[in-house]
Parts: C-alpha cells; structure tokens; sequence
C-alpha cells in the first residue's frame, strides 16, 4: 500500500508542474490573418516543397506578425488533407496554403467547403478526382512555375561550366513540372553548345523518369548506371529519388572520380556536401517557393489577393533561377547566367514549355 | 455463488482497460507539459477534435471502423493462441481486391455490395489462410510468416496498382472510386454532414456481432478457444488442433481484409504505393485494450477513433508541433496496451485484500484461543 501512495504522489506532483507550466500562447497580433499550411508527403525538413513554403510563412510571420502553423496528415489521401484543412479552418485559420498538386482533389471540395478561407494552391489547380471539371473559384490562388525557365538557366549554367561532357537527366514522376524542367535543360543546354562553343552530349538512355518521387535507392542505382556510361553531370528533378543521385555522386567523389548533380526546387548545395567540405551540387534549378507563399501572404495584406486566379511565375516576375550563391560555379559563368536571365526577363530568349524535338 | 464470482472477473477486465487508459493518457500529459503546453487544454482540444459536431463524430466512426475491424482480427486469432501481426498485408490484399472489384464490376447496387464485401473478405482470407496453412503443417511461427506476408502484400500492391489500376496523373496510387462504387453512400455522408463516414460501419459492428456468437455460442468456437487455452488438452479431447488454427488464420484475415475493405473503398477511395497501413498494428493495441474480446474491441476502438481523429484539431488549437502530437498519441496508444500488466497488478491487489479478509475471518479464532490459554 505504501508503494502505491507513492506512486500516486508522484503522478500528483507532475500533475501539478503540467498545471504550472500553462499556456504562454496568444501574444499580441497585429492582424486577425491566421495562416495555416498543411505538409505534402514527406517532412516539414524536406528541403523541398514543404520546407521552402514553410519558411516563405515564417518570413511572413516575422515581419507582419501574424498566426501561423502547419499541420501534418496522417496519410497523403485527399481525406487525409480535407480532414487537416477542415482542422485549420475550425480552429480559425482564414488563409490556407497547400503545396503541392497532390491537393488539387482536397481543394476541389475544400473551396466549396469553407468559402470564408482562402486557399493557394502551389504547383497545380483544383480539379475533380477525375479530371473532368476543372474549377476554381473566387477564394483560391493556383500558382505555377516556369520549370523549363528554371531548368534552361540551370543547363546553360553546367554546360558553360563543364564545357565538354556528357549530361544526364533524372526525373521523379512524369508529371508536367518534372517534364518542363527535363526539357528546358535540355534547351539551356543546346543554347550553349550552339552560342558558346560549349560540346555537351546528351543521350536518350541517360534521360529518364523513376516513376516516383521516394524511391532512394533506385535513384543511386540509376546515378551509378549513368556515371558508369560516362555522364559528367546529372539533372535531378525527383525529390527523394534526387537523394539517391546526390548520394552516388558523392560517393564516387570522394573516391576521386569527377562527377557533379544540378539540384532541384531549391539550393540543394547544402545536400551534396562532402566530409572535405566540397559540394558535388553544380547548381540548382530553383522555384522560389519561399516567395510564393509570402507574396501571396502579403498581397491578401494589402487587399490584392488576386482571387479566383491561375499565377504563372517566371523569370519576369523573379519567380525561378538558380541560387545567387554557385560555389562551383567560375565568375565568367554565373556573369553569363545573369546575361541570359535579363535576356530571358526581357523576352529576347524564349524558353519552351514543350517536349518538340527533345528527348520525351 | 457462482453468479458472484463471475460479475468479479468481468469489473476485473474493465478496471484493468480503465486503469490502462488513465495511464496512456497520463504519460501524454507528462509529454504535453514537458514540451510546455498545457495537458488540460490539450486533451481538451483532442476529444473536441473527434467529437464537436456531427461531421467530426462521422469521421471518429469511420476511423474507429478500420480499427473495429483490424482489432477484431487480432482479437479472433487470440483467441486461438494465435497472434496476428499481419493484418497490415491482409489489410492491402482485402483493399486490393475491393479496389479491383470497385472498378472492374458494375451490378445494380446491392448485389455490388455483397461482391464488394465478398472481395475484400475473400482477399484477406487468402492472405490470413497462407500462415495459418505454414503454422499448422510445418509449424512455422505465425509471426514470422505473416510478418514476411506483409511485405509481399507491400510488394505486390507496388506492382500491381501502377500496372492495373493506375490513376489518370498518379503513378503511385490507383485512380479515385467513384462515390457510387465505394462504401461511401450520399444518405450517409449528408447525416454525417460531409463527413467519411461509410457503410463499413455496420459491416464492423455486424462483425462484431457475429465474431461474438461465433466464439461464445457455436461449437467452431469452443473450438478454437480451446487451442487457445491449451492445445494439448484440446488436441486429446479429441480437437482437430490444425484445421482450427488454419480457420482462425483464416478468419482473422477475412476480418482484416474488411479492414482494408473500410479504409481503401470507404474512408480514402484509393489505394496508394508504398504505404503500409499502421492500422494493421493499432489493431494490435486495440485488441489488447479491449481484453481480446468482440465488444471490448468495440469500445476501445471508438476511444482510438477519437484519439486519431482528434489528433489534428488538438495540433491546430495548442502550440504542439505535429510530430510531438504524433509521439503524444502512439504514447497513449503503447500505454494502453500495456493493459496486461495492469491485469497483474490488479490481481495481486484483489488477492491481498482477499487474504486480509480471511486473516480478519480468522483472528477471532486465534484471539480466543490465546485466551483460553
């Protein structure tokens, strides 16, 4: 019996330090915008879609002071994320921000659901399930990126860089954003060799798909394949599979081998950082997810949240590049990118947005 | 006497299931205040999350359905002294074949239900069949096999959705059910207010029913509860000790396979590569919270479905980050399965008493013998 009233003193005391600990919430807000972001597949930490529209949030945060929090869902049905985007709204998040085209389906619905909250949408539009109505309405924003932009300067950057060699392409699903920056490489590419004197191979077996987006171990086998066939330089598009690639490649640097991978999405630098404190990252083809997501923030500040509307960024409105920072990349070379960005900005060069004449 | 006795053991099974809970959600809210929030409102805002209005009750009993389901599975094979890991890939075969069914067949609606039904039980048989087969002929270990029947279920799922069933965009998961070819029914989802609630329900809670009078009113049953408790004993009492395992197997998978039946065609009405449902071992504490019995299952899977469904609100009203609100829940999850121990203590508690009240019975005897001397 002794034993047991101890027992039951301890659970008392620590009842008592969880009483005493209370809530520290609710500091004073500037504005009654709550922004809520329900995760992707994957982590908050995932150096891609999750994390860049998180910290383009927080930046939000910081400088309006506002209410923000992102929510995790069990699963990546669309029930799983109606389910957390109904959580959002119950608890008084107005504004929802959902990243990735994986919630095209969630938002068809959500956007008749709750049609006080507004929603972006990045990387896709709402549809139905089965792709028969595509509808959006006035309380969402779908955002897309020139991928093949990104993935042209990202190419032109490389071939300029390595001159002579043999590039490869690795894709994760072959959906239209994976497919845009596959063919805008291979144009950026081809611009160099046809402008700058540049002699960069490229072969049908060295460009393909995984089919996924998490499989890290097929993405090293096909890195490996690729480097054993003589490929220099791999573009990987494929999230977790990119992983894989990044991985073979550092392996195979560190064991002396000269091999390189351009990053994706955001400035993977950081990922292909070797023990003697090189990076195998090249460069990287960026969308400034950060940037969506805090300007769509601020622009419903200041009342011009552009409703109902389909937002294509592109390097005219500084919506994608490469990092600002290219370690590996010579001063001639990034002086050059930036040439060809102005000229992109300014319409001289077009970049397109389809595969004609180029592998798949 | 008898009648006595028997009211004892059965508070005994819920003061064991009660004490296990307060326990797991002890140990949540210890986790809650050391990362500094407030366990009262936390919990607070987690029943809230699963039972505030019509449509969150919805989804608290379509979510509670899988775990009805996946727990009663465990249970069942228990009580055969089996125990059931696998329900995860009876799970994603009986999902398969609901998925197949769904798409491929089209019947006026309720015989489409019966051959859905029919499917998803069939699916999860055969992959509950196949350890059932192993334990009894070769004596493999249950674990063991229907652990790697998990993975071929993984495996397969992975092949054979991309190949078959593959959505018009998605390579990684199967293309939507229509509304009218899943268990989701428009009368349904408009009482619930929107909500995921599915026909599965009443598929559970039938399953429920019948599994209780299968194990406490049929001579299968006493069967297989015999193998159970001892299967020598059962084996010279004259018991087909093998056929009974391969049935209860068999059972258990069926019942798994409406799991997946719930989940795939009912709750999500996709089925997706690469995931293995963690329901199959929720199941598992689902079981054991509720003693391994029919209506135990059905109670403590009704308190699982508030916990998973509440989980996000709780994450959306407090400054618990999603991956703590996750640990806070598998913590009152593991506690509650650790109901066994309770039973123990409580046990030894009940027997002290008992023996307290004996010696008292007995002290004034002893009294009055040292008097008389």
């Amino acid at each position: 019996m002794k034993k047991l009233t101890v027992v039951l003193c301890i659970f008392l005391l620590l009842g008592t330090v969880a009483f005493a600990q209370g809530s520290a919430e609710g500091a004073a807000k500037k504005s009654n915008l709550r922004v809520g972001m329900v995760t992707d597949a994957g982590t908050i930490d995932d150096k891609s879609f999750n994390q860049g529209t998180w910290e383009g949030i927080l930046r939000a945060s910081k400088d309006y002071g506002l209410d923000v929090k992102y929510l995790k869902p069990a699963g990546t049905t669309e029930a799983d994320y109606l389910k957390e985007i109904g959580n959002l709204v119950d608890a008084g998040y107005n504004f929802v921000i959902c990243p990735g085209f994986k919630f095209e389906t969630a938002l068809f619905e959500a956007q008749d659901k709750y049609p006080n909250v507004k929603f972006v949408i990045l990387d896709g539009e709402p549809h139905s399930a089965d792709y028969s109505v595509f509808r959006i309405e006035k309380n969402v924003v779908a955002v897309y990126w020139a991928e093949h932009e990104s993935g042209f300067l990202a190419g032109f950057a490389a071939a300029l860089q390595i001159k002579e060699g043999d590039f490869g392409f690795v894709g994760g699903m072959e959906i239209p954003a994976v497919q845009k920056f596959n063919w805008g490489f291979q144009q950026g590419v081809k611009y160099a060799n046809a402008n700058f004197g540049t002699k960069i191979v490229m072969k049908q077996e060295n460009n393909l798909y995984q089919g996924s987006f998490d499989n890290v171990s097929a993405g090293q086998q096909i890195a490996a394949s690729m480097y054993d066939r003589g490929v220099d330089v791999i573009f990987a598009a494929a999230g977790g599979v990119g992983v894989g690639v990044i991985n073979e490649a550092k392996n195979r640097a560190s064991s002396g081998k000269n091999v390189w991978v351009i990053g994706v999405d955001v400035d993977q630098y950081p990922e292909g950082v070797m023990p003697n404190g090189k990076s195998i990252i090249l460069t990287s083809a960026m969308k400034y997810l950060d940037r969506a997501s805090y300007d769509m923030i601020e622009a419903e500040l200041n009342g011009t949240y552009p409703a109902g509307q389909i937002l294509h960024l592109d390097a005219t409105n500084d919506g994608v590049g490469i990092p600002v920072q290219n370690p590996n990349l010579s001063k001639s070379v990034t002086d050059e990118v930036a040439k060809v960005y102005a000229k992109l900005k300014s319409g001289e060069i077009k970049v397109a947005a389809a595969g004609d004449g180029l592998f798949k | 006497m008898k009648p006595m006795k028997k009211r004892e053991k059965q508070s005994n099974a819920f003061l064991v299931a009660a004490s296990a809970t307060v326990l797991g959600l002890l140990a949540g809210a210890i986790l809650m205040a050391s990362i500094g929030s407030n366990p009262f409102t936390g919990f607070w805002y987690l029943f809230r999350g699963g039972l505030m209005n019509i449509e969150r009750i919805g989804n608290t009993l379509a979510t509670a359905t899988t775990l009805m389901l996946v727990g009663l599975s465990v249970a069942f094979a228990y009580k055969t002294g089996l125990f059931n890991i696998g329900a995860s890939g009876q799970m994603l075969i009986g999902g398969l074949c609901a998925t197949l069914v769904a798409h491929k067949v089209f019947l006026p609606r309720p015989l489409f239900l019966v051959v859905l039904i029919g499917a998803a039980l069939l699916g999860g048989a055969l992959w509950g069949i196949i350890p059932g087969f192993l334990k009894a002929k070769f004596n493999v270990h249950e674990v063991v096999a229907s652990i790697m029947m998990n993975w071929i279920a993984y495996w397969s799922i992975y092949y054979f959705i991309p190949a078959y069933l593959k959505g018009p965009s998605l390579e990684t998961e199967s293309a939507s059910i229509a509304v009218s070819q899943s268990m989701r029914s428009p009368w349904l989802t408009k009482l619930f207010n929107g909500s995921y609630m599915n026909l599965a329900f009443f598929v559970a809670i039938a399953a429920v029913l019948i599994i209780k009078f299968i194990l406490d009113k049929t001579t299968l049953g006493f069967g297989l509860k015999a193998v159970g408790s001892n299967r020598f004993c059962a084996e010279y009492a004259g018991i087909k000790v093998n056929r009974n395992v391969i049935i209860s197997m068999m059972i258990a998978g069926g019942l798994a396979g409406l799991a997946g039946l719930s989940f795939y065609t009912g709750y999500s009405r996709n089925m997706q590569i690469g995931v293995m449902p963690a329901q199959g071992f929720d199941g598992i504490a689902v079981s054991l919270l509720g003693g391994n019995t029919p209506l135990g299952v059905l109670i403590s899977s009704l308190f699982f479905g508030i916990l998973q469904s509440g989980k996000g609100f709780m994450n959306a009203m407090t400054s618990v980050p999603p991956e703590i609100a996750d640990t806070i829940i598998a913590v009152i999850i593991y506690f509650t399965a650790t109901s066994v121990l309770f039973k123990r203590f409580w046990d030894a508690v009940l027997k002290r008493q008992m023996n307290k009240a004996k010696r008292k019975a007995e002290m004034p005897e002893t009294a009055q013998k040292k008097e008389d001397q």
